[in-house]
């Protein structure tokens, strides 16, 4: 060896052993909150591995009764539910029994529960799961938490996909169901989405008039975010104009909606059909009235 | 002790060659930088973007120096980069987190741009929520920055983040531009005709015309990618009569999985005469290209056109400057809108229903780095730049539209304003791979003259048929496959939403539960309404979506008798 090349040696063992001292340096001990925190923008960074990391130091350092316990289990269970590649779905739902079982009634619980549902419903190579092992995946949610957010996203899940193979004996039964939910649950942020699919159901069957019904409560009930009170409506008065023009025959509800379209949304795609269809009327009524004025 | 010397040298000259040119463009890039920063600087901006077009480069210096008028502490430095290395030398600074404070988003695949978004830059949701203070004493005043926008900032919004990522700085449209001087010459016209029958006289009369060489001029030089805009503009629009009959979710518009139940059961298919419209439109336009114009590119399109040798081209406002500088003292330039054939086209007339709708949306977008050490200046920058006055200004210099309500447009480019009202295409032929890439060989061919429309259509229809069932299924797959994506999204974003308090966590909650019932609950419900539609194999006497039921017209009928009755 030459001594210019023991020099570079050298060198690059200094360097290396800095590099080495670098990452040897002062551990600080992280809060389990503030590494949840860190386990939640790592998993929506989609750095699933950093996510997992986040979430098991957390844990180690909880008391098992702790929230923050609970909540890293969560985010851990979620993390190995969620992520793509390398998911483990026998392990998060591991973990996510656990965390029932430390805590059964907690709001984390119910949301674990869903997401045990979800699992089993989760489609396979694209294909749908069957709908009765659906339907009783939804069912223990929404038995054990018939009143919590996650109950009643689980009973809408479960709606759904019975409306995915469209008869028409199953959409009255399904209509049934959300009309019986519509009543027991006058105070619930799902019920916007509860008449959307009531509308659905009312495509199905035909029911033109309650379908109009159907989609101007879906119009009524639906949130207003406080953070964003201004909301794109377009799609809401298209969708009534067009159900009260074709299904309902009330000319009057649609040319309101069309109306309201072209004046809110005057740059929106559908202004010039809305305008072809205010005319499409008008020349009907025109026709009809001719020909009742025949003798 | 000099043989050593040069004895080392020689061992270790390519190390020595790496470490001079290391520090030497280290020392260069220094110098460089503190050379664009005046005296006085406390904050340096930098804004990357990759538009070399002539003026934009300037616009950025001049309107640079009227914000430093206000703000005499900050100092704006662009970096322009090419657009062919824009993608990786973003990546390269985004990751290396020595990316400018402000960077145009754009050049990479729209998935990599989403993962970017997510983790470099600022969301800016809040802020265009907010007004823009340099609207002040204008119309504007006081109005939420993104309704300021002629798009409502649509172009700004990510889907997929549910957050305003970036602000725009202009707008974009195409028409054709034309050689004012070639058309006089060959034509003896100051103007081309506006409409399509005349429009295609005059291409005729200028490809029968040879130059001092004896060469034919070229009424329209085109390419592979000039030819999308003659499509959509010209060739579309007829087809828009099949909304009424095949879009079975009356949302507006025909998707791919609506063609094809349309097309498999019997309720539509290649004989609908707005189809066959499109494609005979289609034929009589290529006819006025050049020879082999599929096989070329953008650039060799242009050649013909500032060489004089064709008459009208093509594309979009971020070209007319480039032709403008290639044409100065040589001719003159026109811009003209498409010659779409009118209602009283004795060939078109019964399929054309309006003008073609151009969205009103925004590009030249431009996000804010996490890295970015001043990141309210870099947001008052865009500010500055996205307010009425700012973005008239920058523009003129540009020539470009702008992006913000009331603001003008130079004469050239008043003939880029959108047309917010009109028709648009519907026949999304784009099922599945196989299908697509037969159509694709089938319109190369027919587009080059090789076939006709039934040859094509012949050989296209039985295929797509056969072949589409497999890819309506493989696409009902995709779609469930999809969830998987959606669901760990959406669990992010509950976690979000349980993490928070007050008002921000009741928004999120409210964004969730919007969230998770459009993307996930009523997600395969228009999916399954079209299966039932293809169960239901062929039919002949269905009623289209929007046509008037027999009891709708009896009702309609009862009323208008009723109204009748209690007219005096």
């Amino acid at each position: 060896m030459t001594c210019g090349s023991r020099v570079a040696v050298c060198l690059l063992l200094a360097l290396g052993c800095g590099v080495l001292a670098g990452c040897t340096g002062p551990v600080e001990k992280v809060a389990p909150e503030a590494q949840i925190r860190t386990g939640w923008d790592e998993y929506r960074l989609g750095n699933f591995a950093q996510a997992r990391d986040a979430f098991q130091s957390a844990l180690r350092y909880t008391p098992k009764t702790n929230a923050t316990h609970l909540a890293a289990l969560y985010g851990l269970a979620t993390t190995w539910n969620m992520r793509r590649p390398n998911e483990d779905d026998v392990l998060a739902e591991k973990l996510y029994r656990q965390l029932i079982a430390l805590a059964p009634t907690n709001d984390l619980a119910a949301w674990s529960w869903l997401a045990l549902a979800r699992i089993q419903a989760a489609p396979v190579e694209g294909e749908s799961v069957d709908l009765l092992k659906q339907v009783d995946a939804y069912q223990q949610v929404i038995d054990l938490f018939p009143f919590h957010p996650a109950g009643e996203e689980a009973f809408l899940y479960q709606q759904a996909a019975r409306l995915e193979e469209p008869d028409e004996g199953r959409a009255r039964s399904v209509l049934l169901a959300l009309e019986a939910f519509l009543d027991a649950h006058p105070r619930s942020p799902w019920r916007a989405t509860a008449y959307a699919l009531c509308a659905h159901c009312c495509d199905v069957l035909g029911l033109g008039s309650k379908r109009l019904q159907a989609v101007f409560n879906t119009w009524r009930a639906s949130e207003v975010a406080p953070a964003n009170p201004v909301q794109d409506r377009s799609w809401t008065y298209w969708q009534i104009a067009t159900v009260a023009e074709f299904e309902v025959g009330d000319f009057a509800t649609a040319r309101t909606y069309y109306g309201k379209l072209i004046e809110e949304y005057p740059t929106e795609q559908r202004v010039f059909p809305a305008k072809q269809e205010l005319k499409r009327m008008d020349e009907l009524e025109a026709r009809l009235r001719q020909e009742a004025s025949k003798p | 002790m000099m043989r050593a010397c040069f004895s080392w040298i020689g061992r270790h000259f390519p190390l020595l060659v790496v470490a001079i040119v290391y520090f030497w463009s280290m020392g260069s890039i220094l110098a460089y930088r503190q050379a664009q920063v005046p005296a006085g600087t406390d904050v340096v901006l930098r804004i990357g973007h990759w538009q070399l077009e002539p003026g934009v480069r300037e616009a950025f210096n001049r309107m640079a120096d009227a914000y430093r008028v206000q703000h005499p502490h900050v100092t704006i430095v662009q970096d322009a980069i090419p657009e062919g290395t824009y993608g990786q030398w973003m990546t390269t600074q985004l990751m290396g987190g020595t990316a400018p404070d402000i960077i145009e988003v754009g050049m990479l695949n729209y998935n990599i741009i989403l993962g970017y978004h997510s983790r470099y830059f600022v969301p800016l949701t809040s802020f265009v929520n907010q007004p823009n203070p340099y609207n002040a004493g204008t119309a504007l005043e006081g109005m939420p920055w993104r309704k300021t926008y002629k798009d409502a900032m649509r172009g700004s919004y990510v889907e997929e983040l549910q957050e305003y990522m970036t602000v725009t700085l202009a707008q974009f449209g195409c028409r054709i531009f034309y050689n004012k001087d070639l058309l006089k010459r060959l034509t003896g016209l100051d103007a081309p005709p506006h409409n399509y029958r005349g429009f295609l006289a005059v291409c005729e009369k200028i490809k029968s015309q040879r130059d001092a060489r004896g060469r034919p001029y070229t009424p329209i030089t085109s390419s592979n990618y000039h030819m999308g805009m003659w499509e959509s503009f010209m060739c579309d629009p007829p087809t828009y009569g099949a909304v009424r009959r095949i879009d079975f979710n009356r949302d507006g518009a025909v998707g791919n999985d609506e063609l094809f139940v349309g097309f498999k059961t019997g309720r539509i298919g290649f004989g609908f005469p707005p189809y066959a419209a499109k494609y005979s439109i289609m034929r009589e336009l290529t006819s006025e290209f050049q020879p082999g114009f599929t096989g070329l590119g953008r650039d060799e399109a242009v050649f013909p056109f500032v060489q004089q040798r064709a008459v009208f081209i093509s594309t979009g406002t971020w070209d007319a400057g480039s032709l403008q500088e290639q044409a100065k003292g040589l001719f003159e330039i026109g811009v003209m809108d498409f010659p779409l054939p009118g209602r009283d086209d004795p060939a078109y007339g019964s399929v054309i229903e309006g003008p073609v709708y151009e969205r009103p949306a925004a590009g030249f977008p431009f996000a804010i780095t996490r890295t970015s050490k001043h990141p309210e200046v870099a947001l008052d920058f865009l500010r500055f730049l996205g307010s009425q006055p700012g973005n008239q200004k920058l523009n003129d210099i540009i020539g470009w539209i702008p992006a913000i309500s009331g603001t003008t447009m130079t004469p050239l480019l008043q003939a880029f304003a959108p047309h917010l009202e009109g028709v648009y295409g519907a026949l999304p032929l784009t099922l599945g791979g196989e299908t697509i890439i037969k159509w694709q060989q089938l319109t190369a061919l027919f587009q080059v003259h090789q076939i006709d429309y039934k040859e094509m259509t012949d050989t296209f229809a039985p295929f797509y048929l056969f072949k589409g069932v497999e890819e309506f299924a493989e696409a009902q797959r995709n779609r469930r496959r999809g969830v998987a994506r959606e669901e760990q999204f959406l669990a992010g974003f509950r976690a979000r939403a349980m993490a928070e308090s007050g008002t921000n966590a009741a928004s999120l909650w409210i964004k969730y539960r919007q969230l998770t019932s459009s993307r996930l609950i009523t997600r395969n419900l228009n999916a399954a309404r079209l299966r039932k539609i293809l169960e239901e194999g062929v039919t002949t006497n269905a009623l289209a979506p929007y046509a008037f039921s027999d009891r709708v017209v009896e009702k309609v009928r009862a009323q208008v008798a009723a109204g009748n009755r209690e007219q005096p």
